[in-house]
Protein backbone atom coordinates (compact mmCIF):
# COMPACT_ATOMS: atom_id res chain seq x y z
CA UNK A 1 0.00 0.00 0.00
CA UNK A 2 1.58 3.22 -0.86
CA UNK A 3 1.98 6.35 1.58
CA UNK A 4 -1.40 6.89 3.50
CA UNK A 5 -2.83 10.84 3.54
CA UNK A 6 -4.00 11.01 7.06
CA UNK A 7 -7.43 12.10 5.96
CA UNK A 8 -7.98 8.72 4.00
CA UNK A 9 -6.00 6.36 7.13
CA UNK A 10 -9.38 8.32 9.35
CA UNK A 11 -11.63 6.91 6.04
CA UNK A 12 -10.39 3.96 6.40
CA UNK A 13 -11.35 3.24 9.95
CA UNK A 14 -14.41 4.45 9.63
CA UNK A 15 -15.41 2.36 7.00
CA UNK A 16 -13.81 -0.78 8.84
CA UNK A 17 -15.41 0.35 11.69
CA UNK A 18 -18.97 0.33 10.03
CA UNK A 19 -18.60 -2.95 8.31
CA UNK A 20 -18.17 -4.06 11.71
CA UNK A 21 -21.21 -2.04 13.45
CA UNK A 22 -23.34 -3.42 10.38
CA UNK A 23 -22.88 -6.67 10.64
CA UNK A 24 -23.12 -6.88 14.84
CA UNK A 25 -26.48 -4.93 14.18
CA UNK A 26 -27.75 -7.02 11.00
CA UNK A 27 -29.44 -10.02 11.13
CA UNK A 28 -26.22 -12.36 9.96
CA UNK A 29 -24.60 -14.80 12.05
CA UNK A 30 -22.19 -12.65 13.20
CA UNK A 31 -24.33 -11.45 16.52
CA UNK A 32 -24.96 -14.87 17.67
CA UNK A 33 -21.10 -15.65 17.59
CA UNK A 34 -19.96 -12.77 19.58
CA UNK A 35 -22.99 -13.32 21.92
CA UNK A 36 -22.35 -17.25 22.20
CA UNK A 37 -18.62 -17.07 22.07
CA UNK A 38 -17.17 -14.38 23.08
CA UNK A 39 -20.07 -13.14 25.94
CA UNK A 40 -20.31 -9.59 23.83
CA UNK A 41 -23.12 -7.56 24.76
CA UNK A 42 -24.16 -6.95 21.48
CA UNK A 43 -26.44 -3.55 21.66
CA UNK A 44 -23.71 -2.15 23.60
CA UNK A 45 -20.52 -2.94 21.67
CA UNK A 46 -22.34 -1.41 18.70
CA UNK A 47 -23.50 2.06 20.80
CA UNK A 48 -19.66 1.64 21.24
CA UNK A 49 -19.06 1.74 17.26
CA UNK A 50 -21.71 4.50 16.96
CA UNK A 51 -19.73 7.16 18.94
CA UNK A 52 -16.45 5.69 17.67
CA UNK A 53 -17.13 6.47 14.26
CA UNK A 54 -19.22 9.63 14.88
CA UNK A 55 -15.27 11.01 16.45
CA UNK A 56 -13.60 9.51 13.60
CA UNK A 57 -16.01 11.75 11.30
CA UNK A 58 -15.12 14.78 13.36
CA UNK A 59 -11.99 14.52 12.44
CA UNK A 60 -12.19 14.65 8.34
CA UNK A 61 -11.86 17.65 6.77
CA UNK A 62 -15.00 19.70 5.68
CA UNK A 63 -14.33 18.60 1.87
CA UNK A 64 -13.73 15.37 2.49
CA UNK A 65 -16.84 15.30 4.86
CA UNK A 66 -18.90 16.13 2.24
CA UNK A 67 -17.64 14.00 -0.32
CA UNK A 68 -17.48 10.97 1.88
CA UNK A 69 -21.23 11.56 2.84
CA UNK A 70 -22.30 12.09 -0.68
CA UNK A 71 -21.09 8.68 -1.44
CA UNK A 72 -21.69 6.90 1.30
CA UNK A 73 -25.75 7.72 0.51
CA UNK A 74 -25.37 5.81 -2.94
CA UNK A 75 -22.61 3.65 -2.11
CA UNK A 76 -21.86 0.80 0.42
CA UNK A 77 -17.71 1.23 0.14
CA UNK A 78 -16.39 4.98 0.24
CA UNK A 79 -13.00 3.91 -0.04
CA UNK A 80 -11.48 1.12 -2.62
CA UNK A 81 -8.56 0.07 -3.21
CA UNK A 82 -6.44 0.74 -7.22
CA UNK A 83 -4.59 -2.17 -7.93
CA UNK A 84 -2.72 -2.19 -11.53
CA UNK A 85 -4.61 1.13 -12.37
CA UNK A 86 -8.39 0.27 -11.87
CA UNK A 87 -10.54 1.36 -9.46
CA UNK A 88 -11.84 -1.38 -7.62
CA UNK A 89 -14.88 0.37 -6.68
CA UNK A 90 -16.12 0.92 -10.39
CA UNK A 91 -13.56 -0.86 -12.26
CA UNK A 92 -12.64 2.02 -14.36
CA UNK A 93 -8.83 3.12 -15.17
CA UNK A 94 -7.27 5.28 -13.08
CA UNK A 95 -5.87 8.08 -15.05
CA UNK A 96 -2.05 7.62 -14.66
CA UNK A 97 -1.42 11.22 -13.57
CA UNK A 98 -3.49 10.24 -10.38
CA UNK A 99 -2.20 6.75 -9.79
CA UNK A 100 1.45 8.20 -10.23
CA UNK A 101 0.70 11.18 -7.83
CA UNK A 102 0.11 8.19 -5.08
CA UNK A 103 2.94 6.47 -5.95
CA UNK A 104 5.63 9.29 -6.54
CA UNK A 105 8.64 9.75 -3.70
CA UNK A 106 6.88 11.28 -0.54
CA UNK A 107 3.51 11.79 -2.05
CA UNK A 108 0.57 11.69 0.63
CA UNK A 109 -2.34 13.10 -1.85
CA UNK A 110 -5.57 12.10 -0.90
CA UNK A 111 -7.27 10.85 -4.22
CA UNK A 112 -10.37 9.99 -6.10
CA UNK A 113 -11.64 7.58 -8.71
CA UNK A 114 -12.87 11.15 -11.53
CA UNK A 115 -15.38 7.86 -12.59
CA UNK A 116 -17.25 6.93 -9.14
CA UNK A 117 -15.92 9.68 -6.64
CA UNK A 118 -15.00 6.84 -4.26
CA UNK A 119 -11.71 7.87 -2.37
CA UNK A 120 -9.12 5.26 -3.09
CA UNK A 121 -5.76 3.85 -2.08
CA UNK A 122 -3.14 2.75 -4.35
CA UNK A 123 -2.49 -0.70 -3.64
CA UNK A 124 1.37 -1.51 -5.08
CA UNK B 1 -13.49 -26.03 4.43
CA UNK B 2 -11.26 -27.09 7.39
CA UNK B 3 -8.96 -25.48 9.34
CA UNK B 4 -6.26 -26.77 7.79
CA UNK B 5 -6.73 -25.05 4.90
CA UNK B 6 -6.13 -21.58 5.91
CA UNK B 7 -2.74 -22.39 7.87
CA UNK B 8 1.05 -22.51 7.19
CA UNK B 9 4.12 -22.59 8.42
CA UNK B 10 4.90 -18.79 8.25
CA UNK B 11 1.73 -17.98 10.06
CA UNK B 12 2.59 -19.94 13.32
CA UNK B 13 4.81 -18.54 16.21
CA UNK B 14 5.20 -20.91 19.02
CA UNK B 15 7.19 -18.50 21.41
CA UNK B 16 5.80 -15.34 21.61
CA UNK B 17 7.41 -12.81 23.19
CA UNK B 18 5.29 -9.65 23.96
CA UNK B 19 4.52 -9.61 27.77
CA UNK B 20 0.99 -7.63 27.63
CA UNK B 21 -1.78 -7.59 25.54
CA UNK B 22 -0.49 -5.13 22.98
CA UNK B 23 2.44 -6.81 22.54
CA UNK B 24 0.99 -10.32 21.50
CA UNK B 25 -1.39 -8.66 19.35
CA UNK B 26 1.49 -6.87 17.61
CA UNK B 27 3.21 -10.18 17.18
CA UNK B 28 0.16 -11.79 15.19
CA UNK B 29 0.08 -8.95 13.48
CA UNK B 30 3.34 -9.18 12.55
CA UNK B 31 2.48 -12.69 11.36
CA UNK B 32 0.83 -11.40 8.45
CA UNK B 33 3.75 -9.51 6.80
CA UNK B 34 1.78 -6.31 5.83
CA UNK B 35 3.14 -3.09 5.58
CA UNK B 36 4.21 -0.89 8.30
CA UNK B 37 0.74 1.43 7.43
CA UNK B 38 -1.41 -1.71 7.36
CA UNK B 39 -0.49 -3.13 10.65
CA UNK B 40 -0.60 0.16 12.50
CA UNK B 41 -4.56 0.12 11.18
CA UNK B 42 -5.27 -3.27 12.29
CA UNK B 43 -3.65 -3.17 15.06
CA UNK B 44 -6.06 -0.17 15.93
CA UNK B 45 -8.91 -2.34 14.80
CA UNK B 46 -8.18 -5.22 16.97
CA UNK B 47 -7.48 -2.97 19.80
CA UNK B 48 -11.35 -1.43 18.85
CA UNK B 49 -12.87 -4.95 19.23
CA UNK B 50 -10.79 -6.18 22.31
CA UNK B 51 -12.16 -2.71 23.84
CA UNK B 52 -15.70 -3.67 23.21
CA UNK B 53 -14.99 -7.06 25.16
CA UNK B 54 -11.85 -9.82 25.43
CA UNK B 55 -11.68 -12.16 22.96
CA UNK B 56 -9.84 -14.03 25.51
CA UNK B 57 -12.99 -17.37 25.52
CA UNK B 58 -11.32 -19.09 28.73
CA UNK B 59 -8.91 -21.97 28.97
CA UNK B 60 -5.87 -20.36 27.86
CA UNK B 61 -7.34 -19.18 24.52
CA UNK B 62 -8.06 -15.86 22.72
CA UNK B 63 -9.41 -15.28 18.98
CA UNK B 64 -8.75 -11.90 18.30
CA UNK B 65 -10.47 -11.31 15.44
CA UNK B 66 -11.81 -8.24 13.13
CA UNK B 67 -13.00 -7.15 9.75
CA UNK B 68 -10.33 -4.59 7.77
CA UNK B 69 -9.79 -3.35 4.41
CA UNK B 70 -5.93 -4.13 4.88
CA UNK B 71 -6.44 -7.68 3.83
CA UNK B 72 -8.13 -8.65 0.37
CA UNK B 73 -8.52 -12.38 1.81
CA UNK B 74 -9.01 -13.68 4.95
CA UNK B 75 -6.13 -13.95 6.97
CA UNK B 76 -5.26 -16.44 10.13
CA UNK B 77 -1.88 -16.86 12.32
CA UNK B 78 -1.83 -18.68 15.25
CA UNK B 79 0.63 -17.99 18.48
CA UNK B 80 1.98 -19.31 21.36
CA UNK B 81 3.17 -18.01 24.99
CA UNK B 82 3.65 -20.54 26.82
CA UNK B 83 3.93 -17.98 30.19
CA UNK B 84 0.69 -16.86 29.42
CA UNK B 85 -0.38 -13.54 29.33
CA UNK B 86 -3.19 -11.04 31.08
CA UNK B 87 -5.68 -10.80 27.91
CA UNK B 88 -8.84 -9.86 30.23
CA UNK B 89 -10.29 -13.49 29.45
CA UNK B 90 -14.02 -13.99 30.59
CA UNK B 91 -12.57 -17.01 33.03
CA UNK B 92 -9.65 -14.35 34.10
CA UNK B 93 -6.91 -16.67 33.74
CA UNK B 94 -3.51 -16.17 31.87
CA UNK B 95 -4.15 -16.46 27.83
CA UNK B 96 -1.54 -18.86 26.46
CA UNK B 97 -2.64 -19.84 22.80
CA UNK B 98 -3.70 -16.81 20.39
CA UNK B 99 -5.59 -17.53 17.09
CA UNK B 100 -5.65 -14.67 14.84
CA UNK B 101 -8.42 -13.99 12.04
CA UNK B 102 -9.18 -11.14 9.71
CA UNK B 103 -10.82 -10.84 6.94
CA UNK B 104 -11.73 -8.17 4.11
CA UNK B 105 -14.93 -6.19 4.85
CA UNK B 106 -16.57 -7.47 1.78
CA UNK B 107 -15.85 -11.45 0.74
CA UNK B 108 -17.11 -13.20 -2.02
CA UNK B 109 -15.94 -16.43 -0.28
CA UNK B 110 -17.91 -15.46 3.09
CA UNK B 111 -15.65 -17.30 5.28
CA UNK B 112 -14.89 -15.09 8.29
CA UNK B 113 -17.93 -16.41 10.21
CA UNK B 114 -17.34 -20.11 9.69
CA UNK B 115 -13.56 -19.69 10.47
CA UNK B 116 -14.36 -18.07 13.46
CA UNK B 117 -16.84 -20.50 14.52
CA UNK B 118 -14.81 -23.23 13.88
CA UNK B 119 -11.47 -21.96 15.74
CA UNK B 120 -13.95 -21.63 18.57
CA UNK B 121 -15.26 -24.95 18.27
CA UNK B 122 -11.95 -26.32 18.37
CA UNK B 123 -11.03 -24.49 21.13
CA UNK B 124 -13.15 -25.73 23.00
CA UNK B 125 -12.59 -29.25 22.87
CA UNK B 126 -11.10 -30.63 26.36
CA UNK B 127 -8.12 -32.33 25.32
CA UNK B 128 -7.22 -28.86 23.40
CA UNK B 129 -5.19 -26.73 25.71
CA UNK B 130 -2.84 -29.56 26.69
CA UNK B 131 -2.28 -30.71 23.52
CA UNK B 132 -1.75 -27.16 22.08
CA UNK B 133 0.73 -26.54 24.78
CA UNK B 134 2.65 -29.79 24.04
CA UNK B 135 3.46 -29.06 20.27
CA UNK B 136 7.22 -28.33 19.37
CA UNK B 137 7.16 -27.46 15.94
CA UNK B 138 4.69 -25.02 13.43
CA UNK B 139 4.29 -28.78 11.61
CA UNK B 140 2.77 -30.13 15.07
CA UNK B 141 0.46 -27.52 14.86
CA UNK B 142 -1.08 -28.05 11.43
CA UNK B 143 -1.24 -32.14 12.60
CA UNK B 144 -3.30 -31.00 15.43
CA UNK B 145 -5.42 -29.23 12.87
CA UNK B 146 -5.36 -32.06 10.68
CA UNK B 147 -6.10 -34.65 13.60
CA UNK B 148 -8.74 -32.77 14.25
CA UNK B 149 -10.44 -32.34 11.18
CA UNK B 150 -12.54 -29.72 12.28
Amino acid sequence: MAALHKQLEILLQIQDLKAQRDELAGATGERKVQEEQFHLNVDEAVEILDDKIAELEAQLQPAVLGRYRRISKGLPRVVVPAIGGICYGCFMSIPTSVASDAAGPGQEQLLHCENCGRFIYVVD
Amino acid sequence: MVLREFFNKDVIALDLQGETKDDILKELISLLALDEKSEGILFKMLKRRENLGSTGIGRGIAIPHCRSLVVNRLRVAFGRKQAGVDFKAIDNEPVHDFFLIVAPPLEVSNQYLPVLGKIAQFAKESDIPDRLADIETPEDFLKLLEEKAV
